[in-house]
């Protein structure tokens, strides 16, 4: 779990702020972090260390030390050594440009500077000299340097807000806050620099979402969580300064302890060679031995006689060493069956193949101006034999991009366009937008298609401007005026984000908020509501709620929720409407939108006023204090009036639905890995078509304990099993258990479609060793898995699971600093590029700017370079042999002397050297070396001059040539022909299909309307955290010179208890779905 | 070209060549029964005509060889023996030519079971010392590289040492009592560029001269600028049969052409029918090594001497090709059939 062996001691981690001598006793590791591989000294013993652990390249080093012994020596040494130093070179200077780019990036994150408090003044020190203990002070939008206990910050209560997106790939913002005792310090350097509390805590791990320790200073003793650190990796945001004490650095970081260690790759085609190599060496050292015996036999019985012209040498007078020697030199002479430049063909045709991926102007992405590249050239061919694809959601399949695209009020749709006949239109980029140029405010980003609902609101329809007042109002938005008064708004959960810039566009623009009021300018006018009441989001109600009070001093609750839920609270006078909203509602969620119920309430002010005094005493009750506030939120939340529903779409990157589509036809089969709730992947499962209503079954694995884990997918099983027994026939079924009897896999005995939905604490549990195969088994039938809220570690081991337990080939793709571990881990990782982050595109093999572009690598490039690689190889193996074996058959005629047939001397220098060459050039030198002149210079080394020339003008020659070719050719031709004929592949019926096609007229391309059948209605899915109500009402988020001077405030809680509350839901929150509680990893 | 986009900055999309998309015309030949067919018929008839010409010209190649080991064996047995080794030998071989044998007849010594493939013999030569560069460049040529006064042999190696020194002479009698020498030569035997270019003599006023402080090769009489004694120009490093020797022959059994028949008076038309005999100088021991040696005297076509394989391989590749048109016929047209009631 740990990282390296020396950490494995390390039990408790014991930090003294400021005091370096003091911690320097443990040794622990500085903020520097290391990724590369060599340094200049160390390169050339490493690498070529490494490398000769290649068999290939060993068994040429051995090779060429054969060589050099001249009573063996069948062939010049330099056939042998010019090909290896060229493939050592080249892999070296491969090896070393790789590192060089990692060694730079380390370099430009470790010069990063960060402002450290050093002998009680600030100084800008050096990522990497940031040590365990020192005291940092973070800006705004910095990143985090290391592990940070967070001390202080510029917002009250020492708040602080970080993005975690680097980390799980979420990007809203999440709260952090120091202790009370230190949030004092404040930015009192002084005082922060005689801060000398120690922090007791576990050793360095990964787990992102837990910590334990504690703080001693002054005596007293303070606990210590997850939410008052702040990990590597984050960014500062909303907060102008705060300042941490170091805990982790460098390697220790939570970050760098959940980067996979990277692998090196290898693809099955390396392995297959492998083996094929080892077989192919058996089989060469069988004919050596056999040549070997019959060289001593001959010497036996032939070479005796044959003295008078040549002597023996005195070495070879006993025929059986002389067989001996001649082992050794046939192993020389014959290597070429286990050709060197086998290896460096294959390497240079990848290596095309990876250009050819960086050309492809189908994977180029023009907005951005994004190439597709292919960073790890060695494992193109693997793409054709992808089985498993593991995707990342956030930024993967989605753009991160919350829309507001429909909406139902009072019983009509708006968000679609109809032409004059009453028929849809698509949306594509040509249709008009409609101009919010009326509206100063608008967000310009935001685009609505439908004019009749500008004009509604333009002819004042009141329910209409009801719902865009309850969309500006019942939020948790912050507002924030940016210079030129322009408005920013700060949001934790995009969904709301998107609801209150639609709001915003249609002119009822949310302008600031204090805790008792909320300033909104409605059509051009400003109008301040005071806020009564907040009555939070949390997961059980799934809705959230505001009271407030217009000008006019009317009361009003506004409520919006999940259309479940808000349905049965309705007015019962709403039936008619709530019919009507609820087709609509399907129809949103048929289309894989996000939707949401809205409803508002008219109260009189006494009934408020009760209520109020109720919801007080229930929040001040000690006991069942939770659910008292909840039955008072009940009470209140009721006989509310219907306004529509809203529909938000989570915008899926361009053609995902189809690629997904295709894959699926290529039999790969794709989970969905990612750190989102449940309900937000789920409701993308859906809009990708991954969920459909056509699934027999969707099981959902939530379990909290091993126990109840393992009874979820036990009766997932069972019914599984029920199913596909229960749809088939008796006969079929009887055919079934022949097929089980006769050992076929589970998986061919399910029919029908399942999806397996697992949280991340479960997932936990099924990881484990007990459960793993269990998991699997049920994974594997299921057409859909998605997995959510996993840590990054979580996801690489799913792939690693798959990959061992399976055998199949996975690829991952992502795109975040999240994604990193598992697309380490996978077969082949693959990056999206383009975005903000680069982590995932540098650990990846693969990288270009869309999903879809996926489709194209794994159906069109990986399945023609596996195809090429395969004819490669195959040619490649059957020119050695016929090559080879030509000089065992003359074995047998020369005496078994080793002597070549041909003049392997330059043709394996021209084969070796100039592989890559055309046949031009092939022919241009052998015919050099075939010239007079070059004879003249080297008589010794190229003594074949005039072979050629004599050889071709022989008839003779030209007839064995044609009739060779006719002879190998004709058996090959009858093959094909008959199986074509007689068995012909999906490929050629298509092909034979094509040709009648292009003979008769061509077809009319049918238009598919990409029109999906859901009936299913998308949940409601908040991405955001409760207790952010309490923030608002209480008014300590925010800034000082916000908060209204007149002492009209009157919170609703003690104000001491909020920030407890706070802590404590937040922490429930993250501890019922991180599975680190009980979860050993 | 690179188009600029908006910004001015080169576009960094990729060119649009075919090679880079990947769109270059490719043909996959489908091989249906239209074309297959035909192709096979086609292929299996000029294989088949192939054949027989192949067969009649090897066929009307006129050879005869003359194996002569066994025939002077007083000879043989003496050059077993070392210690003869200045002894000379002659053996005359009287033989009938039953037809006439038409054209250029070439005069070729075969031997068998003399392993010039053997890899120690090949390498034991020196391309620089023949080219007349070096003659104390002896590299490679163990075991014959110095004779014992340490001069460097010239020409050196096993290669040199072993030549072929038996003379040759065809006698041919119109009638019993008078013979008449056929007339040979010895030029043109050569590959061209084996005369002209891998052999050169030192460059010298005279060739003795050319070849001072060398040794001749141990089994040979003369020393290399010697071994011509009629014509001076046919002498050194290139001397005809020298060239053809040290180009070593693939087989352990090979004939080397030895002479051409030089076609004046009553040989111009070759050779005619009759008695002739060979008159051998003999100097080169097969018996040691369970060798034997003859004479082959052969006319040529265009397609090379008598030579069947050739022929009888064409022919068997066109009966093959045609059979298996056929069968590929009747499979093609069965399955058609049913093919066809499966459709409908």
């Amino acid at each position: 779990m740990f990282c390296g062996e020396k950490k494995l001691l390390e039990t408790e981690r014991r930090v003294k702020a400021n005091d370096r001598e003091f911690n320097e006793k443990f040794q622990y590791a500085n903020n520097r972090i290391h990724t590369s591989k060599y340094n200049v000294l160390t390169f050339l013993p490493i690498n070529l260390f490494e490398q000769f652990q290649r068999v290939a390249n060993a068994y040429f080093l051995f090779l060429l030390i054969l060589q050099l012994i001249p009573e063996i020596s069948s062939l010049s040494w330099f056939t042998t050594i010019v090909p290896l130093v060229l493939v050592l070179t080249i892999t070296a200077v491969k090896d070393a440009t790789d590192d060089f780019f990692r060694h730079k990036s380390d370099n430009q994150v470790n010069n990063r500077l960060s402002e450290v408090l050093i002998n009680g003044r600030l100084q800008s020190e050096k990522w990497m000299n940031v040590k365990a203990g020192d005291i940092i002070k973070l800006e705004n939008n910095q990143f985090v340097a290391a592990d940070l206990l967070l001390l202080s910050s510029s917002e009250p209560h020492g708040l602080c807000y970080i993005e975690t997106a680097e980390l799980d790939g979420e990007t809203n913002l999440k709260v952090r806050h120091a202790l009370p005792v230190t949030s004092e310090l404040g930015a009192d350097i002084s005082r922060l620099a005689e801060f000398d509390g120690v922090v007791t805590c576990e050793p360095p791990n990964n787990k992102l979402d837990k910590f334990t320790g504690d703080l001693a200073w002054k005596d007293n003793k303070y606990p210590l969580n997850n939410e008052k650190i702040i990990l590597r990796g984050c960014v500062l945001r909303n907060s102008s300064w705060c300042f941490g004490m170091v805990i982790f650095a460098g390697p220790d970081t939570k970050l760098m302890q959940n980067s996979g260690r990277t692998k090196f790759k290898r693809t099955s085609i390396d392995r297959l060679m492998n083996t094929l190599v080892l077989w192919i060496f058996g089989f060469l050292v069988c004919m050596g031995i056999i040549l070997a015996i019959g060289n001593s036999i001959w010497e036996h019985q032939v070479g005796d006689y044959f003295q008078a012209f040549l002597f023996r040498d005195e070495v070879v007078k006993n025929p059986i060493f002389s067989g001996f020697l001649t082992f050794w030199s046939y192993i020389i002479i014959l290597n070429t069956v286990v050709p060197i430049s086998l290896y460096v063909s294959v390497e240079v045709i990848r290596l095309g193949h990876s250009h050819f991926i960086n050309w492809d102007r189908k994977m180029y992405y023009s907005k951005r101006e994004t190439l597709a590249e292919a960073r790890t050239t060695t494992l193109n061919e693997e793409l054709g034999q992808i089985e498993y694809v593991f995707s990342d959601k956030t930024g993967t399949l989605t753009q991160n991009i919350m829309t507001f695209n429909k909406c139902s009020i009072n019983g009509r749709t708006y968000g679609e366009i109809y032409d004059n006949l009453g028929r849809k239109i698509e949306i594509n980029e040509k249709t008009k937008p409609v101009d919010f140029s009326f509206n100063p405010q608008a967000d310009s980003k935001f685009q609505f298609y439908d004019h009749s609902l500008i004009e509604s609101i333009k002819l004042g329809d009141p329910k209409v401007h009801e719902f865009f007042r309850l969309l500006a109002l019942c939020h948790t938005v912050m507002p924030e005026e940016k210079n030129e008064g322009k408005l920013i708004y700060q949001v934790q959960s995009p969904d709301e984000g998107a609801l209150v810039t639609a709001a915003r566009n249609f002119g009822f623009i949310f302008k600031s908020r204090t805790p008792e009021t909320i300033t909104v300018e409605e059509m051009g006018k400003v109008v301040t509501y005071r806020l009564l009441a907040f009555l939070d989001f949390n997961n059980i109600r799934k809705r959230m709620s505001v009271i407030v009070q217009n000008p006019e001093g009317q009361i009003k609750l506004y409520c919006k929720g999940a259309d479940t839920i808000l349905f049965e609270k309705l007015h019962p006078s709403n039936e008619e409407l709530m019919t009507l909203t609820s087709d609509h509602l399907s129809e949103f969620g048929g289309e894989g939108l996000r939707t949401l119920a809205i409803a508002y309430r008219d109260l009189n002010e006494e009934y408020f006023k009760e209520w109020f005094k109720l919801l007080e005493e229930a929040s001040r009750g000690l006991d069942m204090r939770d659910e008292r506030i909840a039955a008072a939120y009940e009470e209140i939340e009721r006989d509310m009036m219907l306004l529509g529903a809203t529909a938000i779409e989570d915008k899926l990157q361009d053609g995902v639905i189809e690629t997904i589509a295709s894959l699926s036809l290529a039999n790969i089969k794709i989970w969905v890995l990612t750190g989102d709730k449940q309900e937000t992947a789920m409701n993308i499962g859906y809009s990708c078509n991954m969920l459909t209503d056509d699934m027999n079954e969707v099981f959902v694995i939530s379990g909290q304990t091993a126990a109840e884990v393992w009874e979820e997918l036990k009766k997932a099983k069972q019914l599984l099993f029920e199913r596909s027994t229960g749809f088939t026939n008796g006969y079929a079924f009887c055919e079934k258990l022949q097929e089980l009897k006769l050992g076929s896999t589970v998986e061919e005995t399910v029919t029908g479609d399942y999806a397996l939905i697992i949280n991340g604490h479960s997932l936990g549990y099924a990881l484990e060793a007990n459960l793993q195969n269990e998991f699997l088994e049920i994974a594997c039938i299921c057409k859909t898995v998605i997995c959510c809220r996993v840590t990054p570690l979580q996801k690489a081991q799913v792939v690693e699971l798959v990959k061992t337990h399976r055998k199949a080939v996975t690829l991952a793709i992502g795109d975040g600093a999240n994604d990193i571990s598992m697309i380490k881990s996978a077969h082949i990782g693959v990056g999206i590029s383009g975005q903000e982050g680069m982590q995932a595109v540098l650990a990846s093999d693969y990288s270009f700017a869309q999903f879809r572009y996926l489709q194209r690598l794994l159906l069109v490039h990986g399945r023609w370079s596996y195809f090429r690689m395969c004819k490669f190889l195959c040619y490649f193996f059957y020119k050695n042999f016929a090559f080879t074996l030509v000089h065992f058959w003359f074995g047998f005629f020369c005496g078994f002397s080793a002597q070549i047939a041909l003049d392997t001397s330059y043709w394996t220098v021209i084969n070796h050297v100039f592989i890559w060459g055309s046949i031009a050039v092939y022919f241009s030198i052998l015919f050099t070396m075939h010239s007079d002149g070059i004879f003249d210079i080297f008589p010794n080394q190229f003594p074949f001059v005039g072979n050629a020339r004599h050889s071709l003008t022989q008839k003779s020659t030209w007839l064995v040539i044609l009739l060779t070719t006719v002879v190998s050719v004709m058996p090959v031709i009858t093959f094909r022909f008959l199986k074509v004929d007689l068995y012909p592949t999906l490929s050629d019926q298509v092909r034979q299909l094509q040709r009648a096609q292009d003979k008769a007229t061509p077809l009319k391309s049918h238009k598919r309307q990409p029109r999906r059948t859901s009936s299913r209605r998308s949940g409601y899915a908040f991405a955001h955290q409760e207790g952010y109500g309490e923030l608002i009402t209480s008014g300590k988020n925010m800034r000082v010179k916000n908060l209204p001077t007149s002492g009209l405030g009157k919170t609703m809680y003690n104000s001491t208890s909020w920030i407890e509350n706070l802590c404590k839901k937040t922490t429930d929150t993250v501890n019922s779905f991180s599975p680190d509680r009980t979860v050993k990893l | 070209m690179k188009r600029n986009n908006c910004q001015g900055l080169p576009s960094r999309m990729p060119d649009n060549t075919a090679f880079q998309q990947q769109q270059l015309p490719a043909c996959r030949p489908s091989l249906t029964a239209r074309a297959v067919l035909p192709g096979f018929f086609a292929t299996g008839v000029s294989f088949l005509g192939m054949g027989i010409l192949l067969i009649l010209s090897a066929k009307s190649v006129k050879e005869i060889e003359i194996t002569y080991t066994d025939l002077c064996s007083n000879c043989s047995k003496l050059r077993e023996n070392a210690s003869n080794f200045y002894k000379e030998c002659t053996c005359s071989i009287p033989f009938f030519i039953p037809e006439k044998m038409p054209g250029n007849v070439y005069m070729y010594y075969k031997l068998h079971n003399f392993y010039q493939n053997y890899r120690r013999y090949i390498i034991s030569r020196n391309n620089r010392q023949l080219l007349g560069e070096d003659n104390t460049d002896v590299e490679n040529c163990a075991p014959f590289q110095r004779a014992s006064n340490d001069r460097p042999i010239a020409p050196c190696g096993a290669i040199a040492n072993s030549m072929f020194n038996d003379t040759i002479l065809l006698s041919y009698y119109p009638n019993s009592s008078t013979g008449i020498n056929v007339p040979l030569l010895s030029s043109e035997i050569t590959w061209w560029t084996d005369k002209h270019v891998k052999f050169q003599n030192p460059k010298s006023s005279n060739l003795s001269s050319a070849f001072a402080g060398t040794a001749k090769p141990p089994y040979w009489r003369k020393p290399v600028y010697q071994l011509d004694q009629e014509n001076p120009e046919n002498n050194g490093f290139l001397n005809n049969d020298f060239i053809v020797w040290m180009r070593v022959a693939a087989l352990p059994t090979f004939k080397k052409l030895y002479r051409r028949i030089h076609r004046i008076q009553q040989f111009a038309d070759g050779l005619p029918a009759g008695n002739y005999s060979l008159d051998i100088s003999y100097n080169f021991p097969v018996t040691v090594f369970k060798g034997e040696k003859g004479v082959v005297l052969s006319t040529a076509t265009w397609s090379g001497g008598k030579n069947f394989f050739l022929g009888v391989a064409y022919t068997a590749t066109g009966a093959m090709t045609w059979l298996a048109a056929f069968s590929l016929m009747a499979v093609h047209l069965k399955l058609k059939k049913k093919k066809a009631s499966f459709q409908c």
